[in-house]
């Protein structure tokens, strides 16, 4: 079984971001797959909610490592697991991304065309169930510690940032085979309107086109990722969001 | 004999006790005439526990942390003296080779508390690391033989009835299942 997996917690998104995620993937596949989400919000749809624990040790993204270990979830022998952040507009369709071929060690992981400074991207993940569990393993031995160690070591600006980091370290140190999709399948918007010149022109010169997203979305993109703390979907108005986001 | 557990803070609830309970009854093969709770949050961690050396000072006394799976089967646990885990045969002795997971003893050691509390500003600070340590620098103690593992051994080589779970305790959290998952009481 495909299970896709999300995290959704804080006041930054609203809990239909799961849903409409969740819902456009089904638009625009023809691959059966689970939905799970962790999250104590009565509002968020999927097939599996578990709850976010508030208590634990674990904060924030770093909830996300739990799809890692093979005790979670009701993984069974044999699953592949798509890890995704909430905050991506699923534009056309994404067979060949969530049925991404993976195999054991290996990673499967967006591929980006701006200038990135990790080997992964956390938007993406897709391994083999408890193919990768080290991520995990070695993470619950100390959370506290990996949860502030890019923090105070200066590589994230935010306090409890860096499971971006602690993923792709992790995956480099334990030799894993990191597989990256086409990064043309990949959009990039945000809350400025300048910046969005900005990427569309890098967009087109990059793979020859004419535009990334405009009034509507080139076909190339399945997917657009509203990335950098504090870019929401649900506060645009733009049409094509509009078109894709429900 | 009397079992002993202690509940407070926000990390365990009511479920917990309930599933320790649970797990004596079903599988422990156990017989107690009392099951105690002490839930008086005195210290915000686990000094807490040092309470039940105060609270019950006579007959037989077993204490189990929550964060257990039990399995099977148990030897006998209850002790004259005052007991508890040396985990040295299974990791580095680091701050304290001695675990608090499970304790006994017989009758009254209430001396333990009043050392403690005595002076427990001052052995908060000095063993801010856990009272287990307090224990191996402070206190006169006996320990058990290797019986209760970390949850990662505990079907390997030989099968105990009885681990602690120690970093893993959020497998008792819905949505974690394995080996140990039919032995819980149901989320």
């Amino acid at each position: 079984m495909l299970k896709i997996c999300t995290v959704f917690f804080g006041d930054l998104y609203t809990p239909d971001y799961v849903g409409k995620l969740f819902n456009s993937i089904r638009r625009n596949s023809s691959i059966p797959f689970q939905s799970v989400c962790i999250s104590d919000d009565p509002n968020v749809e999927a097939d599996i909610v578990l709850p976010y624990n508030h208590h634990s040790d674990v904060v924030k993204h770093w909830h996300k490592l739990k799809f890692f270990s093979p005790n979670f979830a009701g993984q069974q022998p044999g699953d592949e697991i798509i890890i995704m952040d909430i905050d991506q507009v699923i534009t056309n369709n994404v067979d060949d991304l969530i049925g991404h071929p993976v195999q054991d060690n290996e990673l499967v992981t967006y591929g980006v065309w701006w200038e990135s400074l990790l080997d992964t991207n956390g938007g993406f993940y897709k391994f083999k169930s408890g193919s990768l569990k080290f991520v995990w393993d070695e993470f619950i031995k100390n959370p506290d510690f990996w949860q502030n160690y890019y923090y105070t070591r200066g590589f994230v600006h935010f306090r409890y940032y860096g499971e971006q980091n602690y993923v792709s370290d992790k995956i480099i140190k334990h030799n894993t085979v990191i597989v990256k999709t086409p990064s043309e399948w990949m959009g990039r918007y945000n809350n400025d309107y300048l910046e969005n010149i900005e990427l569309n022109i890098i967009y087109c010169n990059k793979f020859d086109t004419d535009y990334m997203i405009l009034d509507e979305v080139n076909e190339n993109v399945k997917a657009v990722h509203f990335t950098g703390p504090g870019k929401t979907i649900h506060e645009h108005t733009a049409p094509w969001i509009e078109d894709h986001w429900k | 004999m009397r079992i002993i557990c202690c509940l407070f803070g926000n990390k365990f609830n009511q479920w917990h006790v309930d599933n320790l309970k649970h797990m004596i009854d079903t599988y422990s093969g156990i017989e107690y005439d009392s099951f105690e709770v002490v839930t008086e949050d005195l210290y915000g961690n686990w000094y807490n526990k040092l309470q039940m050396f105060d609270k019950f000072r006579d007959g037989e006394n077993l204490y189990f942390d929550l964060d257990i799976v039990i399995s099977g089967k148990l030897p006998n646990l209850v002790r004259k003296e005052f007991t508890l885990l040396n985990d040295t045969w299974w990791r580095e002795e680091a701050h304290t080779p001695l675990n608090s997971t499970i304790v006994s003893w017989t009758g009254d050691v209430s001396h333990i508390w009043d050392k403690f509390k005595a002076d427990d500003t001052y052995y908060l600070e000095k063993y801010a690391k856990g009272s287990d340590e307090f224990y191996y620098r402070e206190i006169e103690y006996q320990t058990y033989d290797p019986v209760c593992p970390k949850i990662d051994m505990a079907k390997q080589d030989i099968d105990y009835n009885v681990c602690t779970l120690g970093q893993m305790h959020h497998i008792m959290e819905k949505g974690w299942s394995g080996w140990w998952t039919p032995y819980f009481l149901s989320l």
